[in-house]
């Protein structure tokens, strides 16, 4: 089996820009992975692709063609991978198994999403037999409510308050102010998050990630390709997908049974729980985390669900400074989420170029300071889940 | 009451029985697993013989969280017009099922985590020609 090395990342910046194709803002990202791998178009042998949801792909999710025939068509084979928002890491995954396993030696990793405007609709259908249409149908509960629903259970279960909640989004925004790439850049303090309009009780609006555009890109090489390229490769530790358990007690549609324990996202756990495995390390080993903030809640529960600290102990960390770069537990310092904004399946492949520029140190004052190994995380509708560790 | 009469959010899913409302789903005989709504075969990875039998759930469950819906949600959502801030509550009954539901309460904010709620159908506002569309509800008691 082959090591994988991630030679090259890149970025269009996350934002709204009506004026722009899909195909605009996912040029810039591939030629900005391909200057940064220091290769030519034309050495990529394959192309994995997230499938949009709401833009290009010709309706039909075929992303990665469109980015093939805007680049040069050279034949080369293209997989398009659908896993909701966890598509970005999904095709990140399908391209790490295909060097690893020795089929390509180059492979471009892509995403881009332009959104509607708006929160998400998570179901496009309008069918009396989907689960999420009858949840919004006969009960009234988007995204936003969801959310609130696990949060409003952490609140009983470990006391967490309104203003936890919003310092998350406090320490978000004072990492993220310093990221180029991120969309809200602005500094807020615990009043301006506390006064934002309530969307779902308990969360506000500053709490909540709003819709992008955006679109981000890796190459992947083999470990032969990338000691021509460079003396000091970022190396893909491992990925792990995995779809959500059975009775992991949360409704993604009407009910389900309770399980044991609390509710939780099952797909995280157990792509996050392969993914250390398989890079031979322990939760407390990870010097950083990417981990998908579509709300404030996520970033206290999952750290605790995946055994990066104890349940219950991630209010007084947060309050302790440690989920900053600069602490003992870094959460997103790349702002995630809540500075970004989601631009839905290229989610994953922002988390992964900001794993990889850390790992490189050149992240400046957001830096994670001497970061060696760090994980990105994500996990989309359908159950879907991904994890990705990069280490130096 | 609507003059113009009401209609169920959607088909099969709960029913005023003689005992009281209920909702509408089914149970495998092999490994008791229930669901809501109906479903045509059992989802439990670990039960070797689907042998799905109709049943239904309800009158009462504990609430284990709440949202608030404090904007109004796009279609095909119905609420209320003028709108006011809806509970959404999630509801563990003792048949070993848990669903999510409307609550049914003037002050949905006051409404605690823990307590009890009944099963009730109930209209969640009109549709855009006049009619109550009824669905399931929880009200605290």
């Amino acid at each position: 089996m082959n090591d994988v090395a991630a030679l090259g990342f890149g970025m269009h910046p996350w934002g709204k820009f009506p004026e722009k194709r899909l195909n605009d803002i996912c040029r810039v990202a591939v030629e900005s992975a391909l200057a940064d791998a220091g290769i030519a178009w034309k050495e990529i042998e394959a192309v994995c692709a997230a499938s949009s949801r709401f833009s290009g792909g010709k309706g039909w999710g075929l992303n990665g063609n469109d980015v093939v025939e805007d680049m040069g068509s050279t034949g080369v084979p293209v997989y398009n991978m659908s896993a909701g928002c966890a598509a970005g890491s999904n095709a990140f995954n399908v391209g790490y198994t295909m060097i690893k396993s020795g089929v390509h030696d180059v492979v471009l990793v892509v995403g881009g999403e332009k959104m509607p405007k708006g929160f998400i609709q998570t179901s496009g259908l309008e069918d009396a037999t989907d689960p999420e249409y009858l949840r919004q149908r006969c009960v009234g509960l988007p995204g936003p409510g969801f959310w609130a629903m696990l949060t409003r259970a952490r609140m009983e279960e470990y006391g967490t308050t309104e203003a936890d909640l919003a310092a998350v989004a406090v320490k978000a925004h004072q990492v993220g102010t310093h990221n180029e790439n991120a969309r809200f850049r602005q500094i807020f303090s615990l009043e301006d998050v506390l006064n934002s309009n309530m969307v779902s009780h308990p969360l506000r609006l500053y709490e909540i990630c709003p819709v992008s555009d955006g679109a981000a890109a890796v190459v992947l090489c083999s470990a032969e390709f990338a000691r021509k390229k460079t003396t000091q490769p970022i190396w893909a530790a491992s990925t792990a997908v995995a779809t959500a358990r059975f009775d992991d007690g949360l409704p993604r549609g009407l009910a389900c049974v309770p399980g044991e324990g609390r509710p939780h996202h099952s797909e995280a756990r157990i792509s996050v729980a392969k993914a250390l495995e398989t890079a031979g390390i322990g939760p407390k080993e990870l010097d950083f985390v990417e981990l998908q903030d579509n709300t404030v809640y996520y970033e206290l529960a999952f750290p605790e669900e995946w055994g990066l600290c104890e349940p219950g102990e991630s209010e007084r960390l947060l309050h302790a400074g440690e989920t900053l770069p600069t602490g003992k537990m870094p959460i997103n310092p790349s702002g995630g989420f809540l500075c970004f904004g989601e631009a839905t399946t290229a989610q994953g492949l922002f988390q992964i170029c900001e794993v990889g520029w850390q790992l490189r140190g050149e992240c400046g004052p957001r830096q994670v300071p001497n970061a060696r190994i760090g994980m990105a995380q994500s996990i989309g509708l359908g159950g879907n889940g991904a994890a990705a560790i990069l280490k130096r | 009451m609507s003059e113009q009469g009401t209609i169920d959010a959607a088909e099969g899913l709960f029913s005023q029985t003689p005992e009281g409302p209920r909702l509408l789903g089914s149970r495998c005989a092999t490994c008791q697993t229930p669901y809501f709504p109906r479903s045509e075969a059992c989802h439990n990875p670990e039960c070797e013989n689907s042998d799905m039998r109709d049943d239904t759930f309800g009158p009462e469950g504990r609430l284990i969280s709440i949202a608030l819906q404090n904007y109004p949600p796009p279609p095909p959502t119905i609420a209320a017009d003028p709108y006011a801030t809806y509970g959404v509550g999630l509801v563990d009954l003792p048949e070993g099922l848990r669903v999510i539901g409307r609550l049914l309460a003037e002050d949905p904010e006051q409404v605690p985590v823990g307590g009890l709620v009944a099963l009730v159908i109930a209209p969640l506002g009109q549709d855009a020609e006049g009619r109550e569309v009824l669905s399931w509800q929880w009200k605290p008691v």
